[in-house]
C-alpha cells in the first residue's frame, strides 16, 4: 500500500476550508451581482456535519477510504443543497445561491481523497456517480446558481457538449491523417522527417490563440482568391481556422508517436521480415503497426486530451463547443455560466485520458 | 546448386568478401567456417540477396539474383538467423505460416502444414498457439528452422542456427538437421563457430579468413589427416581427431564381454564421436553395445 500519510493533507484541507472558510455559499440578488458570503456553520444543516466523520475514515489508512471519502463528499454536498434551498426560500425570484471558494475546495479536496492513487477507486467511483445521480434527480441540487443556470441553458450546454465532441473528433482525425502522411515519407528519408519534425515543432511554439489569429486573415485571403471554397463550407472564421490550427498542434505527438512506433521495432524481426520475403507493406502491417501499437495508443492518448483543450481556445474564433459558453460567461462575468462550460471540458479530459489509458495498458 | 563467381562485397572503404569464387553442389550440407568477421554471414546473406555484391556475379540453381525480383527469391529460400527474429506478437503456428501466408496459400493448408513442421522439428503441438517470448531458447530456435522449412524450400540458409542453447539441446538439433537433411535433399548452407559442429554435420567445408577463401571441398577430404596447418589453427588437434572417430563405427570398436550394469546404451551403427560425446555427458568411461562393450580407451588411436 502507498504512504498513507500524503492522504492527510487532502483531509485537513478539507477539514480547514469547513471549519475556517468563510464563503461556503454566498446569496446574490441575481445572476450578475456578487452575493453575500456565508459559512458552512451558517448553511450547513446539523445532519451535514456528519461528512467530519466520514472524512476522518476516509484519510485513515484502511480498505474503504475511499468509500468513505465518496460518502463525505455526497453528505457534504447534500447539506449545501439543503442551505441553499433554505437560502432560497423567501428569497425573490431573481436571488441565486453560488457555492463558495470554501465549498469548492472542500468538494475538490475529498475528490482527490475519493481517486487517490494505488486504492481500489473503482467502487468509490461508481458509489460517486450514482449518488450524484440520485442527489440531482431528487432535486437536492436544484437550488445551486449552477443548476438554475443549467435548467436555463440545457439546450445550449448540450449543443455545445455534441459540438465540442465532433469538433475534438474532427481535429484529431485530420491531424492523424496528416502525421499518418507525414510518418509514412520519414520513413522513407531521414532527412524529410528532420524537417517535418523542426516544422510542427515551431507550430507548437505559437501560442493557440496566436496561431487562431494568424490563420484567419491567411483564410480570408484564400477564400478570397478561391470563392468556391467559401461553397463548400469553409469560412475565415468559425470551425475551419479552428480545426486546421489545432490539428496542426495535435500532429506533433501523433508524428512522434507513430515515428517510434514504426521504428522502435527490433531490428532482428524487421531484418527476418525481410528475409521471408515480405515487401514494405505487408512488413507495415504485419509486423511494423502492430508492434508499434502500444506507442500509437499513447500518442494518441495525448493528442486526444490536447484536443479537448484545444477546441475550448477554438471558441474564440467561433468555432462553437464549450469554450463558446466559457468565454460568453467571462463577457458577462457570470461565473455559473463559465463553469458550465468548463465542468464538461475537465470532465471530458478526465474520461478521454482515463479510457484511452485503459486501451492502452490492455494493448 | 549455389555459385559464387569472383564475388566482392564492400562496405565503404572495407571489404568484407574478397573475390571468393566456390560452387555449393545441389544436395550438400556446406559449413562455412572462419574467425570472427571473416565474412561468412555476408556471403550467406548474398544468397538471398540480403547483401549486394559490389563486383562479381551469385547464382542460385543456375540463375543469376541480381535479376530475380527478391521479394519472390527469399521467399524460396529458407534463411534462419543467429537471433531468431521470431514475430513477438504472433503465435508459433502464426510464425510458422508466415512464408505459405505470403505466398497466398489458403488457411486450412497453412494450418496442415504447420501441423506437419511441428512434427519435423519435434516440437510439442500444444506450443502452437503460444507467444515466443513464452518459449525456452531451444523450442524458439526449432520454431526458427520450422519457420525457414515452412514453403518446402530447396535451399537453406542457417547463421549460427544453435548458438542459444545448451549443448545438449544444441546435439539433438543437430541431430535433427542431419536427419531433415538426409530425409529432403535440400541444399544446406550453415554458418557455425563450433568446429565439432562443423566436422560433424558437414559434407562440404567452406573456410574464409579476413573475407578470402582459404580452402573448400568435401568435408572427408579437408579434414583426413594430415590436416593443413589453417584447419589445425582454426579447429585445434582435438576437433580433428574427433573428426576421424565420426567416420568409425562403434561396432568395429567394441570389445566382448558385458558392460557393467547402469552403462549407457550406444547403438552398434553409431560413430565412436557420437561414443565419445555420450561419455562425455553421462560422465561413463564405458558404454553397453549389445551385449558387448566400448571402453574410452577403445577410442584412443591405436
Ligand atoms: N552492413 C554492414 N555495414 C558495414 N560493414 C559491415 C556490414 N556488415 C558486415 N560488415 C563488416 O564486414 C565484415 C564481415 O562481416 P560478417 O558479418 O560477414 O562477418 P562474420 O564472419 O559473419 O562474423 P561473425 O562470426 O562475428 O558473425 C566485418 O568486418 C563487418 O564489420
Ligand atoms: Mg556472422
Amino acid at each position: 500500500m502507498a504512504p498513507t500519510w500524503p492522504r492527510l493533507l487532502p483531509a485537513g484541507l478539507a477539514l480547514a476550508a469547513l471549519i475556517l472558510g468563510p464563503d461556503a455559499l454566498s446569496l446574490a440578488p441575481n445572476r450578475l451581482m456578487p452575493g453575500a458570503p456565508l459559512s458552512a456553520h451558517d448553511v450547513l444543516p446539523g445532519w451535514a456535519w456528519l461528512a467530519v466523520p466520514l472524512l476522518a475514515l476516509g484519510a485513515a489508512p484502511w480498505r474503504l477510504a475511499p468509500l468513505a471519502a465518496a460518502g463525505a463528499l455526497l453528505v457534504l454536498l447534500a447539506g449545501l443543497g439543503a442551505g441553499a434551498a433554505a437560502l432560497l426560500d423567501g428569497a425573490a425570484p431573481a436571488a441565486r445561491a453560488t457555492l463558495g471558494s470554501a465549498a469548492w475546495v472542500a468538494l475538490a479536496a475529498l475528490a482527490a481523497l475519493v481517486f487517490w492513487p494505488g486504492q481500489r477507486r473503482l467502487l468509490a467511483a461508481a458509489l460517486l456517480v450514482l449518488g450524484l445521480g440520485v442527489l440531482a434527480w431528487g432535486g437536492v441540487l436544484d437550488g445551486f446558481s449552477l443548476a438554475v443556470e443549467f435548467r436555463a441553458r440545457r439546450e445550449a450546454v448540450g449543443a455545445a457538449l455534441a459540438t465540442h465532441l465532433w469538433l475534438s473528433l474532427s481535429a484529431l482525425g485530420l491531424a492523424s491523417a496528416l502525421a499518418s502522411l507525414l510518418a509514412l515519407a520519414g520513413l522513407a528519408s531521414a532527412r524529410l522527417a528532420a524537417f517535418f519534425d523542426a516544422l510542427l515543432g515551431g507550430v507548437q511554439v505559437v501560442p493557440a490563440i496566436a496561431l487562431f489569429g494568424l490563420l484567419v486573415p491567411l483564410l480570408a485571403a484564400l477564400l478570397g482568391a478561391f470563392p468556391g471554397l467559401r461553397a463548400a463550407g469553409f469560412g475565415a472564421i468559425g470551425a475551419t481556422p479552428a480545426l486546421i490550427g489545432i490539428a496542426l498542434y495535435l500532429s506533433l505527438p501523433l508524428l512522434r508517436a507513430l515515428r517510434t512506433g514504426l521504428t522502435a521495432t527490433d531490428p532482428a524481426v524487421i531484418q527476418a521480415a525481410t528475409a521471408l520475403g515480405m515487401g514494405r507493406g505487408r512488413m507495415l502491417a504485419w509486423v511494423r503497426l502492430p508492434l508499434g501499437l502500444p506507442h500509437f495508443l499513447g500518442g494518441l492518448r495525448v493528442a486526444a486530451v490536447q484536443a479537448v483543450g484545444l477546441v475550448t481556445l477554438g471558441g474564440l474564433v467561433g468555432a462553437g463547443g464549450l469554450g463558446a459558453l466559457v468565454f460568453e460567461g467571462m463577457s458577462q462575468f457570470a461565473t455559473d455560466l463559465i463553469l458550465l462550460g468548463a465542468l464538461p471540458v475537465v470532465a471530458l479530459a478526465l474520461a478521454v485520458d482515463a479510457g484511452l489509458g485503459a486501451m492502452e495498458r490492455r494493448a | 546448386m549455389i555459385e559464387f563467381d569472383d564475388v566482392t562485397v564492400r562496405f565503404g572503404a572495407a571489404e568484407a568478401v574478397r573475390g571468393v569464387s566456390v560452387t555449393i553442389p545441389a544436395g550438400a550440407l556446406a559449413v562455412l567456417v572462419g574467425p570472427s568477421g571473416s565474412g561468412k554471414t555476408t556471403l550467406l546473406r548474398l544468397v538471398n540477396r540480403m547483401a549486394t555484391p559490389s563486383a562479381g556475379r551469385v547464382r542460385v540453381r543456375g540463375e543469376d539474383v541480381a535479376a530475380a525480383d527478391p521479394a519472390r527469391l527469399r521467399r524460396s529460400i529458407g534463411y534462419v538467423m543467429q537471433s531468431m527474429g521470431l514475430f513477438p506478437h504472433w503465435s508459433v503456428a502464426r510464425n510458422i505460416g508466415t512464408v505459405p501466408a505470403l505466398l497466398g496459400w489458403p488457411a486450412a493448408r497453412i494450418a496442415a502444414r504447420v501441423e506437419e513442421l511441428l512434427a519435423l522439428v519435434r516440437l510439442d503441438p500444444a506450443l502452437a498457439g503460444r507467444r515466443p517470448a513464452a518459449l525456452s531458447g531451444g523450442q524458439a530456435q526449432r520454431v526458427g528452422l520450422a519457420r525457414a522449412l515452412a514453403a518446402d524450400p530447396d535451399i537453406l540458409l542457417m547463421d549460427e542456427p544453435f548458438g542459444a542453447v545448451d549443448p545438449i539441446v544444441r546435439r539433438e538439433l543437430r541431430a535433427e538437421l542431419t536427419r531433415i537433411h538426409a530425409a529432403t535433399g535440400k541444399t544446406i548452407l550453415l554458418v557455425t563457430h563450433d568446429p565439432i559442429e562443423a566436422l560433424e554435420l558437414a559434407t562440404h567445408l567452406v573456410v574464409l579468413r579476413e573475407g578470402q577463401l582459404v580452402a573448400a571441398g568435401e568435408a572427408a577430404a579437408l579434414a583426413a589427416p594430415p590436416a593443413p596447418p589453417f584447419l589445425r589453427a582454426l579447429f585445434g588437434a582435438e576437433a580433428l581427431a574427433l573428426r576421424r572417430l565420426s567416420l568409425l563405427r562403434v561396432e568395429g570398436a567394441a570389445l566382448d564381454g558385458p558392460a557393467p550394469a547402469g552403462a549407457p546404451v550406444i547403438a552398434p551403427e553409431a560413430s565412436l564421436a557420437e561414443a565419445w560425446t555420450l561419455m562425455q555427458e553421462h560422465g561413463a568411461p564405458v558404454l553397453a553395445v549389445g551385449g558387448r562393450h566400448l571402453p574410452w580407451s577403445a577410442l584412443l588411436p591405436r
